[in-house]
């Protein structure tokens, strides 16, 4: 909202200090958005004195000038000190009042003044003609200003064209503000300052027929629409309007057009209500009156709008229509076949109100957002109707010349009352947390137009709140008033006093904090990526099955990349594997937190489940002076899984094989499913190539996706102490030659149990191939056995026992043989 | 004597090799000649039968002498070399320390969650515990619960994300449905005032969805944190206080609050919370945009319907509730231009933090 203080100054003072002003108006809840100062244009220009003139030394038509400019120019004294301007026209003597363009003014057309030299004589300014400064075609000289003209004015302020325009962002619960009257009525009770509203004197024409000879109103569904009047104004004189309205208008944001419209529009914009006019011949009936209907938009109905547009009703809208055809949309525009032309002579003016919530729909749905539309999609004060629909006519008839037709066509039959409400001054004052003294609330309340009166309580106001301000319908509402005009920044900060309440994380926070920094410890940086996804991805990366459910479908997304929510992270954090491969990155580790969902027939809202996934491409860095990291493999992954376990004290952690058609997303061979005893947590694998390849990514991939819920099941509160080995460990290494498809898992498993007690630990420290020295399809195992006991020194024939028993039951277990 | 003549000279020479002597390879031949098994010296003392026997206790005493001498030399020789060959090692093991070290990569946090956790640290310390909603809501808890009126502009397909609805319901609003991605975290507010014993003091961080093209100041997907406070005799004052602690924590203690009155449909009365641009503290410059504040969260005093709602009595208890963008506080403390940077994974942009 375009607010001219100039204008607002006519009705309440505004203070003189712009920057506090502004900020008073941002902390009562009116953000300043904007400050525009509409002299700008002037900036450097004053008003000036030629006090010598003296041909040019080297020219015969120019001039050296010295010009008064008053405080504008000062000498190292600092007093005044005229100017030396060259200057060309002819048409100034001495002692004349000009206006000068000082250095650094820029005139119109881009045209800035510097210092410069004219055939060798310094010039330090621009002596203007009207043409310079964009003010009329005069250019046969420079401006000559009255005797009387003071000298060193700025030129803006002497031409009264300085005005400042705030631009306001007014809250939706304030409608009321969206005017003039408004503002000032807000402003008056910022700074506690009376406010003066303009008087306007209709004087209606009794020669005239009365306006209900003219004009009959009927409204269909009083709910669409509370109150609408029609007047009557004859003789209009179609013109342009004079410079005070088209200056005003301006003012507020909107373009002059003529003498109607701007009417109307200064109506609207200084007390919010919006109008229209109506050319009354255009829907007089056969009957000779116009017939006004405001009724529901047939589905379909094929409605002109006056800006030429045409526009397909549904019934949900609302018109105004004559029997015949629809005129206006009710609060939106009016039709282009009933609008004021030039040829006009008779104005039916329509001042009404219509429901804020299908003004709001209909203008949302066919684009059309106007001056009007905005203020009766928040609201529109129904009572005083009439009197600005009064105001609007005495305004035309001044500047139209036209005759006001006596009366009012006016149907409202159900008036809007004003509330009443009660305010506890104690009350308020403890919930605010600041004493304000009673006096200054009754003051503010009755600055806002509430009507304030004691109760029989003495703590209690009785509150009537005016209807222009449909925010104040509960006791709260009041509160929130005073509150902000007395001053937010007044209250003191405190804390909550009450001593019942600990702060705490619960377990899962606790869980989802150990997890961040066990996956941050083993080399893994934290992402996020958009919770939406292409159902195409999970196609793409072969992640589907009937384990994935059905997807939540977006009904209105963005784009088809982003229709419905992810089942899995995975995708999203492929494609940020792929970005930073595209972009030279060819490190990438990365993994989120974060849900996923499931939707299911029969549910409103889907499952929504937490996970934990990652993924690993490249190596962890690269080939330094002394490191080569290797390239990441299926191992990266599992590593991460296995060190994220021990951090959470998860027991009994498996890995199991994962068969081709059970992940088919994942490379065969390099899949596991991980489980805990016989909890499944999740996977972990190298991608599938051609899934990479599929979201343009580079294989090979290493992922893994758990599901946080079910960690936070497996995991332990905390480990068991394990008594500090007191006596020496006796070493042993072994090799075991074994077929390809005994696993390490099983070897584990057969020297664990066989090592009994004393056995304390099992590494493996090599696995070895070798078609001649291992054999085709065998493999070489290696491990180092730690044998202790707790409570004596091994000897060695001791260890030699259990270790010869070992071997035996892994062989015969295994087919092991042990290598040589 | 000749043998007492011949150890003199022995000792003499002995003790010149030791001198001579330029390490500790060469002192051990000098020893093994002398005093080893089959040393020079050595062997005076097995031929020890073979000397005169009213010679022996004098040949005997000078061997010794010289034996120990030359120990005592060869041990303070050996000490020498070792100390010096010691110091030549050293040396020769200097390193340009300005090579980079072996450094094991540790991962990072994502920017937006380790902000979002610092601020859920600053409640903890204050009493409050961490809460947790759906991020697929009902249109009650997103929006009625809320007292946003039905009509109100950001339910519009236009503003909010609607999912499809599997339950059969109808729809309240033509074309839309009652199921959405949550635009607010206030929701959870909803659900504690419902499902939690009084009194209540929550944040709630988590993601929303509103439907802006993502550009570098806005994206589709962002994240909130939520506060929510319900007690006997909570004030305006509170509320001040609360934020100006919660301002000075995450931006530095010297920072300011200043609050302007607002309108949000859920509080009543409502804020909007600056605080003193770090920049130029206050003087307005182009981070400030000239105003000296920087807009940092939205808040006010529970309304009493959004309570009763709740089945809360407001006339017994009352409460504040704040929401802050996550993002922006991460941009005005990290300075970040463009926000798609936080969904894009660039390990360029994760590792800084």
């Amino acid at each position: 909202m375009k607010v001219s203080l100039k204008w607002l100054n006519e009705y309440v003072e505004v203070p003189s200090d712009l920057k506090a002003f502004c900020d008073r108006l941002d902390l009562t809840g009116t953000g300043v958005e904007g400050v525009e100062k509409t002299g700008d244009a002037f900036d450097h220009i004053v008003t000036a004195q030629v006090v010598e003139k003296k041909p040019h030394p080297d020219s015969d038509h120019m001039w050296v000038c010295k010009v008064d400019v008053g405080e504008n120019n000062v000498d190292a004294q600092g007093n005044p000190e005229p100017l030396q301007i060259v200057c060309g026209a002819q048409n100034f003597n001495e002692g004349d009042h000009i206006v000068t363009a000082m250095i650094g003014a820029v005139l119109p057309g881009d045209f800035t003044i510097k210092k410069s030299k004219l055939r060798g004589v310094t010039s330090c300014g621009m002596n203007c003609s009207e043409r310079e400064l964009g003010l009329g075609n005069d250019h046969a000289g420079i401006m000559i200003l009255p005797e009387d003209a003071p000298v060193g004015l700025p030129f803006a302020e002497y031409m009264k064209m300085g005005d400042t325009v705030l631009d306001l962002e007014i809250t939706p619960n304030r409608p009321d503000c969206l005017s003039m009257a408004g503002m000032a009525r807000e402003v008056g009770a910022m700074y506690r300052a009376d406010v003066t509203m303009p008087l306007y004197e209709l004087e209606e024409d009794a020669s005239l027929p009365s306006v209900s000879d003219l004009v009959t109103v009927e409204i269909e569904e009083a709910q669409r629409c509370p109150r609408y009047t029609a007047r009557v104004i004859k003789d209009v004189k179609i013109g342009p309007s004079p410079d005070w309205l088209a200056e005003r208008v301006t003012a507020a944001g909107a373009r002059p057009i003529n003498n109607v419209v701007d009417v109307t529009n200064y109506i609207l914009f200084l007390y919010g209500q919006p109008l229209h006019s109506f050319d009354y011949d255009k829907l007089v009936g056969e009957d000779g009156k116009a017939h006004i209907i405001v009724r529901a938009a047939e589905e379909g109905e094929k409605f002109t709008t006056l800006d030429g547009e045409d526009r397909v009703l549904t019934n949900d809208m609302t018109v105004i229509a004559a029997p015949d055809r629809a005129v206006a949309l009710a609060g939106v525009m009016g039709g282009l076949d009933s609008e004021i032309t030039e040829e006009s002579t008779t104005v039916l003016l329509e001042a009404a109100t219509f429901e804020h919530g299908r003004t709001s729909r209909t203008s949302r749905n066919l684009g059309l957002i106007s001056e009007s539309s905005m203020r009766y999609e928040r609201g529109v004060d129904d009572n005083p109707i009439a009197d600005y629909s009064a105001a609007a006519a005495a305004l035309l008839a001044e500047v139209s010349g036209g005759r006001v037709c006596p009366g009012i066509v006016d149907v409202y039959p159900a008036p809007t009352a004003p509330i009443s409400l009660k305010f506890r001054i104690p009350r308020f004052c403890q919930m605010m947390g600041v004493d304000v003294p009673r006096a200054d609330i009754v003051d503010i309340l009755e600055r806002l137009d509430c009507i304030v009166s004691d109760s029989d309580d003495a703590d209690i106001l009785d509150v009537i709140a005016p209807t222009c301000r449909p925010d104040l319908e509960r006791e709260i509402d009041l509160y929130e008033e005073v509150l902000r005009l007395w001053g937010m920044d007044l209250v003191q900060p405190t804390l909550p006093s009450s001593p019942d309440r600990v702060g705490a994380l619960t377990e899962a926070q606790l869980l989802a904090r150990k997890i961040n920094r066990a996956v941050t410890a083993c080399g893994l940086n934290e992402t996020t990526t958009y919770s939406f996804t292409d159902p195409a991805d999970m196609k793409k990366l072969r992640m589907e099955g009937e384990g994935y459910g059905k997807p939540v479908e977006l009904i209105n997304p963005m784009n088809a990349e982003q229709s419905i929510m992810r089942q899995s992270i995975i995708p999203g954090l492929v494609h940020s594997v792929s970005y930073n491969q595209a972009h030279g990155v060819k490190n990438v580790q990365l993994y989120e937190i974060g849900k996923v969902f499931f939707a299911h027939e029969g549910r409103k809202q889907p499952k929504e489940k937490e996970k934990l996934a990652g993924v690993l491409a490249g190596a962890m860095a690269d080939t330094s002076w002394n490191a080569a990291p290797a390239a990441f493999d299926f191992f990266d992954g599992k590593g991460v899984v296995e060190s994220l376990a021990r951090e959470l004290a998860i027991p009994k952690l498996r890995f199991k094989a994962l068969a081709a058609e059970d992940a088919p997303h994942l490379q065969p061979g390099r899949a596991a499913e991980v489980f805990s005893g016989g909890t499944t947590l999740g996977w972990v694998g190298e991608l599938h190539p051609l899934g990479v390849q599929a979201l343009e990514a580079e294989p090979p991939i290493v992922a893994f996706e758990l599901d946080v819920e079910a960690l936070g099941k497996a995991s332990r509160p905390a480990r068991d102490y394990v008594d500090v080995p007191e006596f020496p460990p006796v070493s042993v290494d072994v090799a075991f030659v074994v077929n390809e498809d005994v696993t390490n898992e099983r070897l584990v498993q057969c020297i664990t149990s066989a090592g009994g007690k004393l056995l304390s630990d099992v590494r493996l420290f090599d696995v070895y191939r070798d078609d001649k020295r291992v054999g085709a399809g065998k493999k070489s195992m290696a491990y180092a056995l730690t044998y202790r006991a707790a409570d004596r020194t091994l000897t060695g024939e001791e260890v030699e026992k259990v270790q010869a028993k070992l071997i035996k039951k892994v062989c015969g277990a295994t087919g092991a043989e042990v290598r040589g | 004597m000749a043998i007492v003549e011949e150890l003199k000279a022995l000792h003499a020479d002995t003790l010149a090799a030791i001198e001579a002597a330029a390490d500790t390879t060469a002192l051990d031949e000098v020893r093994v000649r002398v005093v080893g098994k089959s040393g020079t010296l050595t062997a005076y003392l097995r031929n020890m039968g073979a000397i005169a026997k009213e010679e022996r206790a004098t040949v005997g005493k000078a061997v010794n002498q010289v034996r120990n001498a030359v120990e005592e030399a060869l041990e303070a020789r050996k000490k020498a070399l070792a100390t010096a060959e010691l110091e030549a090692s050293i040396d020769a093991a200097a390193v340009d320390i300005t090579l980079p070290g072996r450094v094991q990569q540790l991962g990072t946090r994502h920017l937006i969650n380790r902000v979002s956790e610092e601020i859920c640290d600053v409640f903890l310390g204050l009493g409050y515990t961490v809460a947790t909603g759906p991020e697929v809501e009902t249109d009650y808890y997103n929006f009625t619960a809320l007292n946003a009126p039905a009509d109100h502009p950001s339910r519009s397909m236009q503003d909010t994300f609607y999912v499809r609805d599997l339950s059969g319901d109808e729809a309240a609003v033509r074309g839309e449905s009652d199921v959405l991605l949550r635009t607010q975290t206030s929701g959870v507010q909803v659900h504690c005032m419902e499902d939690q014993e009084l009194p209540i003091y929550i944040v709630a961080p988590g993601k929303v969805f509103r439907r802006d093209v993502a550009d570098p100041s806005h994206l589709p997907q962002f994240t909130q944190i939520e506060g929510l406070v319900i007690d006997k005799g909570i004030t305006f004052g509170d509320l001040k206080g609360t934020l100006d602690y919660f301002c000075k924590a995450v931006f530095g203690s010297e920072r300011k609050t200043r609050f302007r009155a607002h309108y949000f449909p859920f509080t009543e009365p409502s804020a909007e919370v600056d605080v003193s641009c770090g920049v130029c503290h206050g003087e307005g410059c182009r981070m400030c945009k000239g105003t000296g504040w920087l807009e940092i969260l939205g808040c006010g005093m529970v309304d009493p319907h959004v309570l009763e709602m709740s089945g809360i009595d407001p006339e017994v208890y009352s409460g504040f509730a704040f929401g802050v963008g996550v993002e922006r506080v991460a941009c005005l403390k990290y300075n970040v231009p463009d926000l798609r940077l936080l969904l894009q994974g660039d390990m360029r942009f994760l590792r800084q933090f």
